[in-house]
């Protein structure tokens, strides 16, 4: 060794922290390994990271002192007789001194201890598998961008050697539209759109027909009983105001005319005393749910005109004793009627 | 000449003898992992490419410790035993590698590692002993 060493900071020799870390646990642990083929049997930790500092500054030491004789004679590789120089420097035999004949083995005291070393000492290999080091230590190789040749590109412009790191994509900085890859079928796209349409033609079309069948079913019920009206109030100075114009669709006008709802209601009842109702159930039963709200309506209808009927009896109407049997006969059964229209539309609505 | 015909003899030989040392390296796994070497060789600027070469390093450091750790153990044993009557304590010493041993060993190494006393009573604590003397 040359001279008093102090022991170093090994923190501040090695730059980077982490790859101290990892490099010195190793280091303590073949440390400890050839400590216990010695004789050791228990370490003080201490002692034995201090010794593994040593073993890592023995190796610099070797390094360094081997590059030196390797770089005196103008080589960058060493070669074995600069490592057999080194541990001759190292070793410190100051009276026999370093001599070009010191570099063979007769003379290197030195080799032939440690050639003696390795015959004599049994193996002892490192207990733990040990990760790639470079990889553990450096994470430059991630990190460093390849230069033009390594994939293959051509710099832009003369000026830009080869050998330097690579441009960055230009999709990296430059913004393109996105194009989204999809199949595009123009005709496919309409023949679809048409069927959809076609299918919401019809739908709307079966609707519509069965509200106009359903009217017209209401009218024919209507225009029925407008005759029999007729013939129940034959000798009644009100003018039958049941007209044939109410045939068509007009339920809104039934809204609107009170009196004419209450007349075309009378109707309804004798209809429905005669077996109609059957008629108008099952075909309220065949119609579709859709069909439902005009059902509601006509319920509404139904609710009304009855109250309103009874006061129009109350009011207008001269009362007979005769008719008054007759007419409470016609509620009851008409009150019967409406219950049972009531339910069925919620029976519809069950289906 | 002829001193130089012999030398070139012996040269010729240790040449041969060190080929031989090296080929033999190959079946020797050293403790201290080639990885290891490898790194801090590289780190005192240290460039060969032949594992031979690494490996050689790697033995003549573990020589080297296992010279300054055979020390310290002389060291160890030398000092007397602790001087406890107890029946199951009969001369079993625990061979413990501590900084005092250490020191010692790496003395003659030329390096110091000594720890400073807790505390100087005396104008020569910590000295050498042999100045300690004088």
């Amino acid at each position: 060794m040359s001279g008093e060493r102090t022991q170093e900071d090994p923190a501040s020799s090695s730059g980077c922290s982490e790859s101290y870390e990892f490099s010195h646990a190793a280091a303590k642990a073949a440390v400890a390994q050839v400590c216990e083929s010695v004789g050791y049997e228990h370490f003080k930790d201490p002692a034995l990271e201090s010794l593994a500092g040593f073993a890592l500054q023995y190796i610099l030491q070797l390094g360094k002192t081997a590059t030196s004789f390797a770089n005196l004679t103008g080589r960058s590789h060493c070669n074995v007789f600069d490592i057999i120089l080194a541990l001759e420097d190292l070793t410190g035999n100051g009276d026999e001194g370093v001599s070009s004949e010191s570099c063979s083995l007769g003379r290197s005291v030195k080799l032939r201890e440690i050639i003696d070393f390795v015959n004599s000492s049994e193996e002892i290999p490192f207990s733990q598998p040990l990760p790639r080091f470079p990889v553990a230590l450096s994470d430059r190789s991630k990190k460093m961008i390849p230069s033009f040749v390594e994939i293959g590109e051509t710099p832009p412009g003369n000026h830009i050697p080869l050998w330097l790191p690579a441009f960055p994509d230009p999709h990296t900085y430059k913004e393109t539209p996105m194009w989204i890859e999809r199949a595009s079928d123009p005709r496919g796209d309409k023949i679809e759109q048409a069927r959809q349409r076609r299918k919401a033609e019809r739908a709307l079309l079966s609707l519509q027909r069965k509200l106009v069948c359903k009217i017209s079913s209401g009218n024919r019920v209507w225009g029925d009983m407008d005759g029999v009206k007729e013939e129940i109030r034959g000798d009644e100075a009100e003018l039958p105001s049941v007209s044939p114009s109410l045939s068509g669709e007009k339920v809104e006008s039934l809204n609107r005319d009170a009196l004419s709802v209450v007349e075309a209601f009378a109707p309804a009842m004798e209809a429905a005393r005669d077996g109609f109702c059957n008629e108008v159930h099952t075909e309220w039963k065949k119609k579709k749910p859709v069909a439902l709200s005009k059902l509601r309506s006509e319920k509404k209808f139904l609710g009304e005109p009855l109250d309103l009927s009874l006061q129009m009896k109350g009011e207008n109407r001269p009362i007979s004793f005769v008719r008054d049997e007759d007419r409470d006969d016609k509620r009851r059964r008409a009150e019967f009627i409406l219950r049972q229209c009531m339910e069925n539309p919620v029976d519809l609505n069950q289906l | 000449m002829n001193h130089g015909q012999q030398s070139g003899e012996a040269k010729h030989e240790d040449d041969a003898a060190l080929t031989e040392f090296l080929a033999s390296l190959m079946d020797y796994t050293p403790t201290i992992p080639d990885d290891l070497v490898e790194h801090f060789l590289a780190k005192s600027g240290f460039q060969c490419p032949d594992v031979r070469l690494i490996r050689l390093v790697a033995v003549a450091t573990q020589k080297f410790v296992a010279d300054v750790a055979s020390d310290a153990l002389q060291h160890c044993k030398a000092r007397p035993a602790p001087v406890v009557k107890d029946k199951k304590q009969q001369k079993d010493k625990r061979l413990v590698l501590t900084m005092d041993d250490l020191s010692k060993a790496l003395r003659e190494y030329g390096v110091n590692v000594k720890h400073p006393e807790y505390f100087a009573d005396s104008p020569s604590t910590g000295m050498d002993p042999a100045t300690r003397e004088e």
